[in-house]
């Protein structure tokens, strides 16, 4: 290995930047944070040079970012317009027309993306079978480009009824508006999702537009600055569906930036998982103020086209699957006037902060919970915050045991209990499917908080092993690092199985695998790099749900496709309809460039270190406080293995070890937990 | 009841009571087969042994709370002493607790020991229940004998086995038996994915602590929910609001009456003075009234859970045979045109309590059925087009009304797409657009309602039926506020160009290729004096052509000029405004005195427009006609003076 060969991933969280290295040649792992700014440009390029990388030996830069997601919540958004089938203005102000809170008539759906004076219409119209009923009203369409470079728009989507059957007018309508909007970022819904529902697909078609040039902008400032900096490789990022795209693709493709944040998290808890030789897992994120949930089932991350940022406006682009519940370190407890405990989903924040930091919250929390019962020491960062024991018992005292006569170590155990008991039902929700036996997963448990629940959330859901990675804190920049470039690709096929040919569904894939390889070929990955994989959704007929069923290439038949989904429908839901007809309703084609990994190092085994220090904990399975060693995480070398009741500091989280949990360190330093009763 | 539950225990079997409930509604969705459940319209509990209510869902539809406690009864009420572990039972009967005949409810007694301990019930609207019409929607109906099938508690699986004899039986009776069954199956096996769950819990914490969670969860619920109503002061407050009319009676309104009284920590909803059961299927049993008025009460308390704990600190009193008690065999499948009105008033009379919380009238539900036969194919099969549309809420207490919410008989319910519909269906949809003009006008104005205009293609022997109200009972103002506009259908025959005003309630009208229909929803009800709206935020709403420069005018006298269309760019006319606003003040008064008969002559003349009559004259006419309505009129006329005048 020559002296060029670094990868870096960096991961923009609200709080801090977290920065990845890895060296291709020691294989060593290095993970720091900085605080993020608010240009994050400027806390990516700080981080960087603290981190003193030399940016011409980066052979891969990948990259986690917010930016899409922050500038839809905050709907700093550029001036941006739509151009719709006469008679479909309100397509994205409509929606499904439901509510979030069904109950609570002063809570709001937020307002679409763009404003109804800013969406336009041209006389056309195509049919349900792909028949041109009107052709583009060509003079209208001019008209309406003159409009809009009179509005001086930098962003357009173009979404007409029907355009995924035949997208003839939406080109046409793009061509006209290029020619009088040079430099203006169009899209068409026939482009970005040619899949039927018009709200689901203009919707994504705006959110993708809308983003373009906030991505494009980004992008090109961060590129343009690292190459300053030396750096040679292309900057890839991170997309929701759990690869990375180039720079280049990500500009087109910038709706697929959206949920960029969320997934680095899950990544990094599948690959943990599978290199600890689990192909089931559940991670668990859990940080200050909430839990991020995801799912992996036989190596693969449950994925899922139904998300959002913000309610009513869908986003289809495949998204790994992750649910967000208010469960974290600053999570509140209280107490509602008919006297049931709570936990979340308020949280104390990063500022007051849990009642332990002595800045004014009076009021438990998580953390505050875990200090009380000693399984929190108190100094955070290695002794660089200090958490003051005494506000913490107290703050549990006013909240919790007082109101409800119980003792306070009683009260501390019932909150943190709540809290579990909170993420295990998210977890419960998540897989629903009998087909999830918890006996099978191992939970990955990271994240500021995460490694002080994980033995005791593993219990509650019945599942044996937990694995604390080296750095749980910053484990969602190792995610960001260990992806392969990746695209979604898919159309809608709407027809009976007993009427699919096979010839015909092969020949509609093939042209799928040829745009996919196009693809990858622009982003520079050589066809021996190219991993190209087929899967039919399909549903009973007359079913409304489809369930994607992996397909091989060449396709051998149908019927075996139809068996397949048979017995996946059997596993998700526990029943089958033999003799019932079923409908083939997508085709999906995930193709990857597969980029080449360096692996993590690994460490010779060494022996058992002494504790650095002892305190008395309070366990769930201890009626009282018990002397308990506490080790410094640092310290312990691969290969040893030792028993609860145990603590392991560490800078950045603490693992609880209850009596009875069985530890151990494994090659690649990540804390394996065996939980012994279940 | 023994010593009661450690409170960590008592807060997972809460969550884990609503979580088992929640993933029943999350299988019914992926695995459901009828288009109403899929876009919502369905519902899920946990029961006690006894059948009261322990868990609903997060996201259920409003217009089952309330009503699954009591079918669950039913069922217990008929197989008692004969359950087994594995029977599932079914049920659809509105005169037993239930909706109507399309909701049918599949439940599961759940075993521990050889006992019962609960029920997982999964009800979901079925696309079709059989009767005379697509869609079991029959307005002709004046009886339950042409509406469907209705479904007395029978077995569907026994202990285990499925009853295939009697599914067929009753898919036979329907539209679509393929997908009855299928979603027998679906909600079958969605109770048993509660059970499941309930065993777990059961495994873990015992049968005597899950049982006595079941108590302590309706108890904890009650108790939030006397405390909240003990708050507040005691007090009689009453309102009324109105059904369009009797189709097989005079012309005239007809009202509900609710007298709403707080004492200590009870709630009493009495329907004393309600109109006796009217001849068409916009009846309500005593199930479903009840269920409104928890459904209207919850929007208040959006907070608290629900179950059986929430419905014992409240009363209703209706009388027997009225239009909010009907009892068998009066037809109610259209039970929601009087389930939406009791919510309404309850809003109002909670609007008054809870000032802070205040909302006007919401749009009315609308129901559109067409069938016929296909014939884009050679085979020309049957196609079933049916569809809802969302409108506007009413203005808020500092917040104009929500814009294109769906209705308020459930709000998770789902617009349908357009692009699926033309699919299944012969019928080109021309326009799906916000409807300028439809909120009604206050200081808060409500939301915006849409206007759906769809054309007949490639089709015969097709029929257009339709459910909806408020044509005359329009959606109404509250603190000064104006009324919104009337709901009602408009057909042009392609044959002779001609337009034919067809109203709220019709059933099986042919019609033709090439034929058009249209159907507007009402915007919400306005919420304070409109002169007194800020014009900054009128023009928001003209640049957005929520409100036309003309309605500007006439409904909030401010006058708008262009600046530059192109931009959306538009201006107050400050001095103008305030003239216009003056001249309005001084004359409104008089403009609801005005002799109605020569307001519906102007009418006919073309001078004043339906938004004219309803807004500034209160006159209600046959909108196709013109011919006045004189005992609809001046009782709208009398509640406008009552929720709208009185506050100038």
């Amino acid at each position: 290995m020559d002296q060029a060969s670094l990868r870096v991933a960096v991961d923009i969280g609200g709080t801090f930047t977290d920065i990845c290295v890895l060296d291709e040649t020691t294989r060593e792992l290095r993970v720091f944070k900085t605080p993020s700014t608010p240009d994050p440009i400027e806390g990516v390029m700080k981080g960087l040079h603290e981190g003193g990388i030399d940016l011409s030996r980066v052979v891969l830069f990948s990259h986690g970012t917010t930016v899409a997601t922050n500038a839809l919540i905050t709907r700093r958004l550029p001036k941006a317009a739509m151009v719709c089938t006469a008679g479909f203005r309100d397509v994205i102000e409509i929606r499904r027309a439901n509510k979030e809170d069904l109950w609570d008539a002063y809570k709001d759906v937020a307002p679409p993306y763009i404003r109804r004076r800013d969406r336009l219409t041209v006389p056309e119209r195509v049919d349900a079978a792909g028949n041109v009923v009107w052709a583009l009203d060509e003079e209208a369409a001019r008209d309406v480009a003159r409009i809009l470079k009179a509005r001086q728009v930098t962003a357009v989507a173009v979404c007409f009824v029907n355009a995924f059957v035949n997208p003839v007018n939406e080109l046409r309508m793009r061509a006209i508006l290029e020619a009088t909007l040079p430099g203006v970022a169009i899209s068409t819904s026939s482009e970005v999702l040619p899949e039927i529902f018009e709200h689901e697909r203009f919707s994504t078609t705006v959110v993708n537009a809308i983003l373009r040039p906030v991505a494009g902008d980004y992008i090109g400032r961060l590129s343009q600055r690292l190459r300053e900096g030396g750096l040679k490789s292309e900057l890839l990022l991170l997309h929701s569906g759990g690869g990375v795209m180039t720079a280049n693709t990500a500009q087109d493709f910038a709706g697929r930036l959206a949920g960029s944040g969320i997934a680095a998290g899950a990544i990094a808890s599948r690959h943990i998982a599978m290199l600890c030789g689990y192909q089931n897992s559940i991670g668990v994120d859990m940080g200050g103020t909430s839990a991020d949930v995801s799912l992996v089932f036989e190596g693969q991350s449950r994925v899922t086209k139904d998300w959002h940022i913000q309610f009513g406006y869908p986003i289809r682009f495949p998204s790994i699957e992750v649910l967000t519940i208010g469960a974290g370190g600053g999570s509140l407890a209280w107490i509602d006037d008919a006297g049931a405990l709570h936990n979340g989903p308020q949280s104390a924040g990063a500022n007051p902060g849990p009642a332990c930091y002595g800045n004014g919250n009076e009021v438990a929390t998580n953390t505050d919970a875990n200090l009380a019962l000693g399984r929190l020491g108190e100094g955070l960062a290695g002794g660089e915050i200090r958490l003051d024991r005494e506000l913490a018992l107290r703050a549990v005292e006013r909240t919790v045991a007082g109101p409800l006569g119980l003792e306070q170590g009683e009260a501390a155990k019932a909150i943190l209990s709540v809290a579990n008991a909170n993420m295990a039902d998210a977890v419960r929700l998540i897989s629903i499917s009998r087909g999830y036996d918890p006996r099978d997963f191992a939970l990955v448990a990271f994240g500021g908080a995460g490694a002080l629940h994980g033995a005791a959330l593993a219990k509650e859901l019945a599942v044996p092993v937990v694995i604390v990675p080296p750095a749980p804190g910053v484990t969602s920049a190792l995610g960001c690092l260990l992806v392969d470039i990746r695209h979604d690709l898919a159309e809608s096929c709407l027809v009976p199985a007993a009427d699919a040919a096979t010839a015909d569904i092969e020949a509609r894939f093939a042209a799928l695998e040829g745009q996919a390889r196009e693809r990858l070929a622009a982003d520079g990955v050589p066809p021996e790099g190219m991993t190209l994989s087929r899967s039919i959704d399909m549903m009973y007929q007359g079913q409304w749900r489809s369930l994607s069923v992996p397909v091989p290439a060449p396709l051998t038949s149908i019927v075996e496709a139809v068996a397949s989904f048979h017995d996946l429908h059997e596993r998700e839901y526990n029943f089958r309809r033999d003799t019932a007809p079923v409908g083939l309703y997508r085709l999906n084609l995930v193709a990857v460039g597969t980029t080449p990994k360096a692996e993590l190092a690994e460490r010779l085994p060494g022996v058992m270190p002494e504790p650095k220090s002892r305190r008395l904990v309070d366990f769930d399975e201890t009626a009282t406080p018990v002397d308990t060693p506490v080790y410094w995480r640092e310290d312990l070398p691969a290969g040893v293995s030792f028993s609860g009741p145990a603590i392991v500091d560490q800078l950045d989280s603490t693992t609880v070890i209850p009596p009875g949990v069985q530890a151990g360190v494994d090659r690649w330093q990540n804390l394996i937990l065996k939980i012994a009763e279940v | 009841m023994s010593q009661s539950l450690h409170p960590v225990t008592f807060e997972v079997l809460k969550n884990a009571f609503i979580t088992a409930v929640d993933q029943m509604g999350e299988q019914v969705l992926r695995t459901c087969y009828s288009f109403v459940i899929y876009n919502r319209d369905f519902s899920s509990a946990l029961h006690d042994a006894s059948g009261d209510s322990i868990a609903q869902g997060n996201h259920d539809i409003a217009v089952h709370v309330g009503t699954l406690h009591l079918t669950c009864k039913d069922a217990i009420r008929v197989f008692n002493g004969e359950m087994r572990e594995g029977d599932v039972y079914l049920v659809n009967d509105p005169y037993a607790g239930g909706t109507h005949f399309p909701d049918v409810r599949v439940i599961r007694p759940i075993f521990v020991d050889g006992e019962v301990i609960a029920f997982a019930q999964s009800n979901g609207h079925w696309s079709d229940v059989g009767g005379s019409v697509p869609g079991s929607f029959d307005v002709g109906a004046k009886d339950m004998f042409k509406e469907g099938l209705r479904i007395t508690p029978v077995r569907i699986y026994d202990g285990g086995r499925f009853c295939h004899d009697v599914a067929n039986m009753i898919a036979a009776n329907t539209r679509d038996p393929a997908s009855i069954i299928g979603d027998m199956m679906s909600q079958s096996e969605a109770t048993r994915v509660a059970e499941r769950e309930l065993l777990r819990l059961v495994g873990k914490y015992g049968k005597a602590t899950v049982v006595q969670g079941f108590a302590e969860v309706q108890d904890y619920v009650e108790r939030a929910t006397r405390q909240r109503i003990a708050a507040l002061p005691d007090g009689t407050w009453e309102t009324v609001d109105h059904i369009d009319r009797d189709p097989a009676g005079a012309e005239g309104l007809i009202p509900i009456r609710i007298k709403l009284s707080i004492k200590g920590d009870e709630v009493v909803y009495d329907f004393t003075g309600s109109h006796p059961c009217i001849g068409t299927l916009y009846n309500s049993a005593f199930g479903t009234t009840f269920s409104a008025v928890v459904a209207g009460m919850k929007t208040f308390f959006p907070d608290l859970p629900l179950n059986s704990g929430f419905y014992r600190p409240i009363k209703v009193i209706a009388p027997d045979d009225s239009v909010v008690s009907a009892r068998w065999p009066v037809a109610v499948t259209g039970f929601l045109m009087p389930f939406e009105k009791i919510m309404n008033s309850i809003y109002e009379i909670w609007s008054k309590i809870m000032p802070e919380r205040a909302m006007s009238c919401a749009f009315n539900l609308e129901y559109l059925l067409t069938g016929g036969r296909d014939r884009r194919a050679d085979a020309a099969s049957i196609f079933m087009f049916y569809d809802w549309l969302p409108g506007g809420w009413g203005a808020r207490n500092g917040k104009d009304g929500a814009n294109v919410t769906t209705a308020c008989f459930g709000t998770g319910l789902m617009a349908q797409p357009v692009e699926g519909q033309e699919r299944t269906s012969p019928i080109l949809c021309n326009e799906m657009e916000i409807l300028t003009d439809s909120p009604g006008p206050g200081r808060w104005r409500g939301g915006a309602g849409v206007r759906k205009t769809s054309t007949l293609g490639e089709a015969d022997q097709a029929v257009i039926s339709y459910i909806c109200d408020r044509e005359r009972a329009i959606v109404w103002g509250t603190n000064g506020g104006l009324p919104a506009m009337p709901h009602g259908l408009k057909l042009v025959r392609r044959a002779s160009g001609k337009e034919e005003w067809l109203g709220t309630i019709f059933s099986d009208v042919p019609i033709e290729k090439g034929d058009v229909f249209s159907r507007p929803t009402s915007g919400g009800g306005g919420f304070g004096d409109p002169l007194l709206r800020d014009p900054a935020l009128v023009v928001e709403d003209v640049a957005d052509d929520y409100v036309s420069i003309e309605r500007a005018a006439k409904d909030y006298g401010v006058v708008i000029e262009v600046v530059d269309r192109d931009l959306a760019e538009f201006k107050v006319d400050e001095a103008a405004t305030k003239l216009l606003r003056a001249e309005i003040r001084a004359a409104r008064a008089s403009w609801l005195e005005a002799d109605p008969e020569t307001i519906a002559e102007r009418y006919r003349a073309g001078e004043l427009d339906a938004l004219d009559l309803v807004r500034r004259y209160g006159v209600i006419v046959d909108w196709g006609t013109g011919e006045l309505m004189p005992n609809s009129t001046s009782e709208f006329r009398r509640m406008m003076q009552l929720r709208s005048a009185a506050h100038w």
